[in-house]
């Protein structure tokens, strides 16, 4: 098991590694001038030049993505352009909106899909199960954007059941701001359940033909018993993988969701990073997005080893 | 149906605790981003004005009529008859935000910097021959030659000649410290900027007064305009800048918010490449400005004529600048005539590029339809449709245009619209337009100034130095009970009253 | 396993994927989208991309069958255009992320020596969150139809050579490619002969979601402002260019969100029933 888990962590360390390489060629890959861009049309080119010695842009490649790197495994990465801050602080700023909207959809997603789709597995084949399983991939047709707009139009404005936009403002206290994010989390959940049920579903159907839940069946134990008492116990690690698959899903949707309804996350921060040309930003939330996806990959393969020990490896 | 139940429980106890943010003596303003800076010398963004207004002021200011009053200033300056010294008396008893109080070195140390590093100070650094302090509360700006619009430029809040404490002033300003009737209290990109109203304040005694009626001014950047409208219609936002004129029914139509029309606002324009391109060609400029359907081109960006008027005219009527020298050449629509232009001009089918971007829908549609009207006189039209960061980088490069779209309020001194100067990145430098443009910066004479202006606004039309497309409305919005907020296309909110 | 039991034959392929009605449903759905926007312009039965601006925003009628658009254009018409193109986003998307994962999935799967640095590098390629991705790099190339595929397609290789990884590390091991090798053939033959003849089903599972997912990223990207420029008309940038116009003309973001969902929608169903008839073990599905 040692064994195990020190080839899983120098795994992640690797990934980690070709994130940030990644990350790196990613924007040296952007046309035009970082400096250039950094001081503005006014610019002359003996500042442009000046800039660049300042930020290392003239080092030899290597030299500047070893020190990428170097800073980056630091705990810097580097300042934004915009905001003339640390990348991470900004990031730390805007981590909130995004983590709490992530969970709380992912919460209303299991919410809406979990018992559909044990629903649906148990009378499977019924009218019930064919409908809801397309449904459900229907709302994830929808391009979520649409979704949000027309949720936010008709819920928020003209209902007022929820709030419009934004995270509350200077004064909102954590209630306040969970408030901002219930419309977000629902819609942002609809579109993930899709994938959550299909996955209960199919989980349920394989249980539910194991040969244990069969022998409960032949034993005259009613089908709700079986249900609960055997199928649903299983139905724990499924979930758990669910989780970790959707989550980089969760952050794609955020990005859409968070613009839709403004929110101040790091989806809405690089959307604005992109469109300022802010490029420490982009690289920033990209690595921290990227390795904060491999942990939860790393923790939900633990969860799994420890849980189900049929699970060989 | 228990889960929608239980769902709807859920938000509405969440509701309860949200509404107290709408305390009274609030004022929450939807903005359409977030300000670069809060140092105005250094932009010419509208958004920038907005905010900073609140925090930091110039020496003079435009009352609602567009005449420019004094605001830190006490008086009018005293102009020497030859145009050349400006006497500037100071107001006493001005305190900054940080408890100093306002006196001549402050504002010669920022006056300096805004000759250095605001792009409107540039323009006349070389005219000015020094600037200093003639007194504790007095000072005087030295001309090299007559200047007009001089007290315009230092009127404006765009890239303005605002006072800052001697103390702070460096070419990059980190923490801004102003006089005005607000200062920041916090600020988180992205999400706001909360401004408190400021104890030390004295009124000004030309100005309008700041009556610092709101206890807090928020500024929350919404880029999406969907989003800035659902926010004002919902009652979460008092006041909000820069809506589409289609939520103008809704406005309207809603209990809780209603739309606020700047009429005219502005003029959409075509800035044209004299630097390098085929525009180079004046008979190649002839054929486009003769080929353009505005009529269609202001349609499609504003679909109704309430947010638009087919004007040639520099300045809509009304106006002190409004002329009708050469507006004959506007809006001629024949593509016929746009065609032997192009023949004279040898036209060879390289292609026109529109420089555009989708941050303005209505940049977009106008170029739609001058693309269809210059395609059927016969040009090659390419839209490069980028967004406005490339936009803005691009249009640096005059390799890279023929004709790049975009828009200007309708500005108190037409000094102030830079594509008249050869300096400018089109550089229009056509040499009887310079003289002519000479003339009215020097001239003090306002009659005169007016006339002079006329020849200007002619040659614009024949020498095609710039196409304007028209005049526009532009909307913004505000709640029912909104009062003291002047429309502008920079509006402030110190005399904002919120009834709720 | 509820099909291990059975003893005879498994139903054939098209039995299986023509046995759920929703697949059939969802097939002919996607094939009548195709020619409907690949057919329909070419009988010219609508004057495409002709401007009116006085006509804008003409709801559905006998004038303009879906309506008219911000610049009086026909919405019927310029949705079959702009479908041409988002098809040509999902199809392009499909294709190039299944060719590029499969070279890469069969090196990995095939070479020892590779396999580790390749399943390292697909997995920090998988770590990044796809709009995120996408964004940055559309961001960097511009907002070309070309570039949105180039960028679509870096993002969703990975996944496809994973897969391809996966079974080929299954297939390799199987008798007959055993006895393949041991005949002497080279490995090149051997992995486009045997192997590739093997994977091709989930490949092909693979690039229908793809395509799919492909033709609602395109449109997520215009949304947020860096997709496909609005003067190339494609359902996304038509859903985006309406949103201004929600209240006084609806039918311009319905339309065509009404074209993105039901597309995705019938791909994935056509996917799904694909799967099932290409993967007899999954026959419990139905």
């Amino acid at each position: 098991m040692a064994k195990y888990l020190l080839r899983r962590f120098v795994g992640m360390v690797v990934v980690i590694i070709l994130v940030l390489t990644i990350a790196f060629v990613l924007v040296r890959l952007a046309p035009g001038d970082p400096a250039a861009l950094m001081l503005g049309p006014d610019a002359t080119p003996e500042e442009a030049a000046e800039l660049r010695t300042r930020l290392g842009l003239d080092d030899p490649i290597i030299l500047q993505y070893a020190t990428f790197v170097g800073n980056a495994l630091k705990g810097d990465l580097g300042e934004s352009l915009f905001f003339n801050r640390p990348v991470t602080s900004i990031l730390a700023d805007r981590a909130e909106p995004t983590i709490f909207l992530a969970l709380m959809s992912l919460f209303f997603a299991l919410f809406i899909a979990t018992p559909i789709g044990i629903y649906a597995a148990y009378k499977r084949g019924s009218l019930l199960d064919q409908s809801s399983v397309t449904s459900a991939m229907l709302a994830a047709s929808i391009p979520s954007f649409l979704t949000g707009l027309v949720f936010q139009r008709v819920l928020a404005t003209n209902l007022g059941w929820f709030p419009t936009a934004g995270y509350g403002g200077p004064d909102a206290d954590i209630w306040v701001r969970l408030g901002h994010l219930i419309l977000p989390s629902i819609t942002l959940g609809i579109t993930n359940s899709a994938l959550i049920l299909r996955f209960t579903r199919a989980s349920m159907l394989d249980i539910l033909g194991e040969d244990y839940v069969r022998t409960a069946r032949a034993k005259g134990m009613p089908e709700r018993r079986v249900i609960l008492r055997h199928a649903l116990k299983n139905a724990g690690i499924p979930i758990i993988t669910v989780v970790g698959l959707t989550f980089a899903l969760l952050v794609s949707g955020a990005v859409v969701t968070e613009r839709v309804f403004n929110l101040p996350g790091m989806g809405n921060l690089v959307v604005n990073a992109v469109l300022r040309r802010d490029y420490p930003v982009i690289q920033g939330t990209l690595i921290i997005v990227a390795s904060i996806y491999v942990l939860i990959n790393l923790a939900t393969d633990l969860i799994y080893f420890f849980i189900d020990k049929r699970v060989k490896y | 149906m228990s889960v929608r139940k239980s769902l709807f429980a859920l938000s509405s106890a969440l509701m309860l605790s949200v509404s107290p943010v709408l305390a009274a003596g609030t004022v929450n303003v939807a903005i359409i981003g977030e300000p670069d800076t809060f140092d105005p010398m250094v932009s010419t963004k509208d958004v920038v004005s907005i905010v900073t207004q609140h925090f930091v002021e110039t020496l003079y200011t435009f009352d609602e009529s567009w005449a420019v009053v004094p605001l830190l200033a006490a008086d009018m300056p005293e102009i020497s008859d030859d145009g050349l010294t400006y006497k500037i008396p100071l107001r006493e008893g001005v305190t900054f935000h940080d408890g100093s109080s306002m006196d001549s070195a402050d504002a010669v140390a920022s006056l300096k910097r805004w000759l250095e590093v605001s792009s409107r100070g540039k323009s006349v650094a070389d005219k000015v021959a020094g600037v200093e302090a003639s007194g504790p509360n007095e000072v005087t700006i030295t001309m090299k030659e007559p200047y007009a619009p001089l007290l315009s430029l230092l009127a404006f809040s765009n890239s303005a000649a605002v006072v800052y404490p001697e103390e702070i002033i460096a070419p990059e300003i980190e923490t801004i410290v102003g006089t005005g009737p607000y200062k920041i209290e916090a600020h988180e990109p992205d999400q706001y900027t909360q401004l408190v109203r400021f104890d030390g304040y004295t009124q000004p005694t030309g100005a309008a007064e700041r009556k610092q009626v709101p206890d807090e001014i928020r500024l929350i950047p919404v880029p999406d305009g969907n989003t800035r409208a659902e926010g004002l219609l919902s009652g979460q936002y008092d006041y909000a800048d820069g809506l589409s004129t289609e939520t103008y029914d809704r406005l309207e139509a809603s209990d809780a918010a209603e739309p606020v029309l700047l009429q005219p606002f502005g003029w959409p324009v075509f800035a044209v490449n004299h630097k390098k391109g085929i525009m180079m060609d004046l008979n190649i400029r002839k054929a486009v400005q003769a080929a353009l359907p505005f009529d269609d081109m202001l349609f499609a960006g504003f679909g109704n004529e309430k947010f638009f008027k087919t004007d040639g005219a520099l300045y809509p009527e009304g106006w002190t600048w409004h002329s009708d020298a050469g507006v004959e050449l506007y809006n001629q629509n024949d593509q016929e005539k746009a065609a032997e232009y192009l023949k004279a001009a040898g036209y060879d089918g390289s292609p026109l590029r529109i420089l555009t971007s989708h941050q303005y829908e209505f940049h977009y549609q106008m170029a739609e339809v001058a693309k269809a009207g210059l395609e059927a006189a016969g040009m090659k039209v390419q839209l490069d449709v980028v967004d406005w960061a490339t936009l803005a980088q691009n249009r640096n490069n005059p390799d890279l245009w023929d004709i790049y779209i975009t828009h200007s309020p309708f500005l108190p001194e037409p000094a102030l619209i830079s594509s008249l100067f050869s300096t400018a990145r089109e550089g229009w430098d056509n040499p009887t337009k310079n003289e002519i443009l000479n003339r009215f910066t020097s001239e003090s004479d306002p009659e005169k100034r007016k006339a002079i202006f006329g020849e200007l606004q002619k040659i614009v039309l024949e020498d095609v130095g710039f196409i304007k497309v028209g005049d526009f409305n532009a909307l913004q919005g505000k709640a029912k009970g909104l009062t003291g907020v002047n429309p502008s296309p920079w509006p402030a909110f110190w005399n904002a009253q919120v009834s709720k | 396993m509820a099909t291990v039991s059975q003893t005879h034959q498994p139903p054939g392929f098209r039995d299986v994927l023509f046995a759920r009605r929703s697949t059939v449903v969802a097939l002919v759905c996607f094939v009548v989208i195709v020619l409907a926007c690949y057919v329909l312009p070419t009988l010219d039965l609508t004057a495409i991309g002709k401007m009116s601006v006085r006509n804008r925003l003409t709801p559905p009628g006998a004038d303009y069958f879906l309506g008219a658009d911000a610049f009086g254009r026909d919405v019927l018409g310029r949705l079959l255009v702009a479908g041409q193109t988002s098809l040509q986003i999902g199809l392009g998307v499909a294709i190039l992320s299944s060719s590029a994962g499969i070279v890469i999935g069969l090196v990995a799967g095939f070479f020892r020596r590779l396999d580790t640095p390749l399943s390292r590098l697909i997995d920090a390629m998988m770590a990044f969150p796809d709009i995120l991705l996408a964004l940055s790099l559309v961001a960097i190339f511009g907002g070309t139809v070309g570039n949105v595929i180039l960028a679509l397609s870096i993002v969703y290789t990975p996944r496809v050579a994973r897969i391809v990884r996966a079974s080929t590390l299954v297939v390799r091991e199987l008798p007959y490619v055993e006895a393949a090798r041991a005949l002497g053939s080279s490995t090149l033959t051997i992995m486009v002969t045997h192997v590739l003849r093997n994977i091709l089903s989930p490949i092909l599972v693979q690039a229908t979601f793809i395509f799919a997912y492909a033709m609602l990223a395109e449109a997520g990207l215009t949304f947020l402002g860096v997709g496909v420029d609005p003067s190339t008309p494609t359902w996304g940038t038509m859903v985006n260019e309406g949103r201004q116009y929600i209240d006084n003309a609806f039918f311009l973001i319905l339309f065509p969100g009404v074209a993105i969902a039901l597309s995705v929608l019938s791909l994935q169903l056509v996917g799904d029933g694909l799967r099932d008839a290409l993967d007899p073990k999954l026959n419990k599905e139905t």
